[in-house]
């Protein structure tokens, strides 16, 4: 690829990122380097117990630790009315300082603030809780039965959250009766966790006009201030929220945490800044983790492999509260994608979610909200259907996909598709990567015993959330916004509702905006995340900066231009009908001599405007009329060692079609880490508990992250199918390599060890587990 | 996570001596590994303080200790409880007091922990050899501080 530092136009232009210098030369600016004069710390007390009634909170000692300010425990937050917070999709609450009970290991208890951070620390320590242990629900099937009642706050005694279903239940069962051939499976996508190396924090402070400056590290600022205020009764003028630089984000950092209003609580009491940094054992036991899906996919199809119908019936653990953060009508987020690339005639899905005593959460983890449990469901069960038929899987996806002509496709679950060319994107994935002779050597080293396996996933994600008639959080549409101002000299600013965490925004928005107004995006700043500047927007999660806001920056930046046009017909001595946009400037149409540039007419904007108002400058807030659906034709070829389980990824191809591509280099960057998030996924992690609900993977010793060690070469490639209802045809990428590589990399795995017998394994596959499945399979077989 | 033990020590001491030794809840206390306090609150509760470290998680414990002897069955139960360090540990063990002749008494002893919170992550790659490694020394302090 040719990377270009300086591109004079820019749309699908290998640009650098404008924001590496100041990360490479370490001259971020994160939560961790805002310090405030008189800044306190807070530290945070956690309960050692899964499931206990409080009996007893002693903060004597705590209170005697030199340095110790204040301690405050949920029954102060209480009689302050600030006991609980909205979960952000509204049909839940959560504590905030557990009052009464605890419900899970690591809930926040009581907040320790102190005029350092060992002295937060060493406060939470000399805190003294005395709890009554409860019984432990360990699990949604536990939590069925009822037997305990987890939440008897609710006015709905049961561990039963909700019920949802989408599609055609009978419908559904009479097609799989019919099915001359089904399958089924229980397919588990393992509880994990976004994890990412910057965690959680904030500093809270109540300047001298007693507002709240809250400089947070959030994907979602606007909606955070108001969440603040809703939570704490503060002015939502009252509260400015600055999210600085953001080390990783991933769905992590979309929802509202307890310690965010443990620490506005200190400073409004103490009237001091108070600092709040997670620790990495606090991240990962206590914020939003992922998946967690216990699926039963059932699929029918034809004996020659003419899929019937889908069936998918999902128990689904939420842990301690309901803090999924989906969109409001969407409790299950989309898991209607289930039905994945394949024209399925009918389908059915349903989730019932349930109470446990483990960490609340369920976020999208680089996911737009359940696609990637979704895809993954129906990617493996393809393979399950495929060895149960006795066909090639790329036979079966061939045979089944949604053809290039069936576009816009509505889906038996009630999605339009887009656009889509299913078919012509694996066919490349399959000829670059060779199949044809990978399957000949495979057939080689099996006749020789070796095991060897090629996985394929064809997936289809829905993204960009979305149209304001069925999307909202906290009752907000789910549009996005821009703003854009080019200055006398033809640079400018563009801010954005959306919040960058390292997907590159400070160079993509350069890029749009460069592109449709003739700009340098060398001069085009971007700016996100401060909520006294930036116009109201969602934020980014579920793959929506692009579809949204993308579009968003576009329909403002055409506006300018609009604008734009008024000014160069005054320069030009033209009417406005008279002047066309072309090859980047303005021109009286049919004199392509006489022109002028959108820096010549930004001048004039502010010393020669003539009937025009001055200024150049748009503002645009975005409701997409739909979202959009990213694709792609991923391939693995592993390798697994008969005598250790180890499996060796010697090849992953990815073939993504996200659209329209506006950085071939952003695009690159967004696959390999989210593929090297997949191979994590598939192959290391897992949050565990055990029976008493003890967390065990409570730091990076036990939650695997993979290094460039273990990392395989990531081969990438693409097609591109424009949306047709996005401004410039852009779908979304960050998320595609996340959503489809997990079911790559376990079919792979399968396929290798289907001579055995076995058909399926649940992630992640650590070399423990294949070398078991070898052995039974192999003690079954005598 | 629930771990369970159990083990036997020999003892060149007569059953008198042992089982007032277990009954003397200072005595017991100092025979905990590791242990930088003790303070006895009756005849039978005591508090300790211990110093702990497994793998990542080093500190200070505190625990309370129970002492529940059955003196005609000759046998001494015991409840811990405590942690620190966002850790729990809640403790029941028992030791029947069995003469073997009137200068060797054998101590058979058992006992489960459940633990809880950074304690319990650690599992099993360090906390059983660990924990085994605690309270076998514990015992084995009993056995060598009676006869000695």
């Amino acid at each position: 690829m040719t990377v270009e530092a300086k591109p004079k136009h820019a749309l699908g232009v290998a640009m650098k990122r404008k924001e590496d210098p100041r990360f490479l030369q370490g001259k971020g600016n994160y939560v961790e380097d805002v310090v405030l004069p008189g800044m306190l710390h807070m530290a945070i007390v956690r309960s050692t117990y899964p499931h206990a009634e409080i009996a007893s909170i002693d903060i004597t000692e705590a209170l005697k630790v030199p340095g110790v300010k204040a301690v405050i425990t949920g029954k102060d937050l209480e009689a302050a009315g600030l006991g609980w917070l909205p979960t952000f999709h509204g049909f839940d609450k959560q504590m905030v300082l557990a009052i009464g009970k605890v419900l899970f290991q690591y809930q926040e208890v009581a907040a320790v603030f102190a005029e350092s951070r060992a002295a937060a620390v060493d406060g939470a320590e000399a805190v003294q809780v005395d709890y009554n242990p409860l019984p432990v629900v360990a699990d949604p099937f536990a939590a069925k039965r009822d037997e305990v009642i987890l939440r008897p706050d609710r006015e709905s005694k049961t561990n039963h959250i909700y019920h949802w279903e989408v599609g055609d239940k009978d419908g559904t069962a009479r097609a799989l009766a019919g099915s001359a051939t089904r399958i089924k499976e229980r397919i588990w996508f393992q509880r994990c966790h976004p994890a990412p190396l910057e965690p959680c924090g904030c500093v809270a402070h109540f300047d001298s006009m007693g507002r709240l400056q809250f400089h947070v590290t959030s994907q979602a600022p606007h909606v955070y201030r108001t969440a603040l205020a809703i939570v704490t009764g503060i002015p939502e003028d009252k509260i400015h929220v600055i999210a600085p630089d953001i080390g990783g984000g991933f769905g992590n950092k979309v929802p509202v945490y307890a310690g965010y209003v443990c620490a506005v609580v200190g400073a409004l009491k103490l009237g001091r800044p108070v600092k709040w940094i997670e620790t990495r054992t606090e991240n990962l036991t206590s914020t939003g983790f992922a998946r967690d899906y216990h699926m039963d996919v059932e699929l029918g199809a034809t004996n020659d492999g003419k899929l019937t119908a889908l069936s998918v019936s999902t128990a689904a653990d939420h842990g301690a509260f309901d803090a999924a953060a989906d969109p409001s009508k969407y409790p299950a987020g989309m898991f209607g994608v289930v039905t994945g690339s394949y024209d399925f005639p009918v389908a059915h899905a349903e989730v019932d979610a349930y109470f446990t005593n483990k960490a609340p959460g369920g976020i999208a983890y680089r996911c737009s909200f359940r696609v990637t449990e979704a895809s993954y469901a129906i990617e493996r069960a393809m393979d399950i259907l495929a060895d149960e038929l006795g066909m090639d899987p790329v036979d079966l996806r061939r045979k089944n996909f949604v053809k290039k002509e069936q576009f816009p496709y509505s889906s038996a679950l009630g999605f339009t598709y887009d656009s889509g060319d299913y078919d012509g994107n694996l066919l490349k994935a399959l000829d670059m990567i060779g199949y044809q002779a990978l399957l000949k050597e495979q057939a080689e080293k099996r006749a020789r015993g070796e095991l060897m396996g090629i996985g394929i996933s064809t997936f289809t994600e829905v993204v960009g959330a979305g149209p304001s008639k069925h999307f909202d959080i906290l009752g907000i549409k789910m549009f996005d916004s821009a703003e854009i101002r080019i200055h006398p000299t033809g640079a400018g600013i563009v801010r954005a509702g959306t919040k960058s965490q390292g997907q590159g925004h400070e160079t993509t928005w350069a890029q749009i905006v460069a592109e449709e107004l003739g700009l340098d995006p060398q001069t085009i700043m971007v700016e996100e995340g401060d909520t006294d500047t930036a116009p109201y927007g969602l934020g980014t999660y579920a793959s929506r900066s692009t579809p949204v806001a993308g579009a968003a920056i576009v329909t403002a930046a055409r506006r300018v231009r609009d604008k734009a046009r008024k000014i160069a017909a005054h320069l030009l001595e033209v009417g406005e009908g008279d002047v066309e946009w072309k090859d980047y400037k303005f021109q009286v149409k049919g004199v392509p001599a006489k022109t002028v540039t959108m820096k010549e007419v930004a001048f004039a904007a502010y010393t020669n405007p003539g009937p025009n108002e001055p200024g150049l400058e748009a503002t645009n807030y975005y409701d997409p009329p739909n979202m959009t659906f990213p694709f792609g034709s991923y391939i693995a070829v592993v390798e697994v060692d008969r005598d250790t389980g180890e499996v060796k990824v010697r090849r992953f191809l990815a073939v993504d079609d996200c659209g329209t591509v506006i950085n071939p280099l952003v695009v690159e960057g967004q696959i390999h880490g989210g593929l090297t998030e997949g191979f994590a996924i598939a192959f290391m992690q897992e949050i565990q508990y055990d029976a008493e609900g003890n967390n065990l993977n409570t730091n990076f010793t036990d939650y695997l992250l993979p290094t460039s060690l273990e990392t395989p070469k990531w081969e990438t490639a693409n097609t591109v199918t424009p949306s047709p209802h996005h401004p410039i045809g852009a779908k979304g990428v960050g998320e595609s390599p996340n959503v489809g590589s997990p079911a790559a990399f376990v079919n792979a795995v399968i396929d290798a060890l289907s001579p055995l017998g076995i058909r399926h394994i649940d992630m992640p596959i650590t070399r423990d587990k294949v070398w078991r499945a070898i052995h039974d399979a192999q003690a079954k077989k005598g | 996570m629930k771990l369970q033990y159990s083990g036997q020590e020999r003892i060149a001491a007569g059953v008198e001596p042992v089982w007032a030794f277990v009954n003397d809840p200072d005595k017991v206390g100092h025979c905990l590994p590791d242990v930088i306090e003790v303070t006895v609150q009756d005849p039978t509760h005591f508090d300790a303080v211990v110093a702990v470290g497994l793998g990542p998680v080093r500190g200070r414990f505190k625990f309370k200790f129970q002492l529940q002897p059955d003196a005609a069955a000759r046998r001494m139960n015991m409840k811990i409880s405590g942690g620190g360090l966002g850790s729990a540990l809640d403790l029941t063990a028992g030791a029947d007091i069995v003469a073997v002749d009137p200068s060797t008494t054998l101590l058979n002893w058992s006992g489960e922990a459940v633990m809880r919170g950074p304690v319990a992550a650690i599992g099993g790659r360090v906390l059983d050899a660990q924990a085994q490694k605690l309270i076998t020394q514990t015992f084995a302090n009993v056995r060598t501080k009676v006869a000695g």
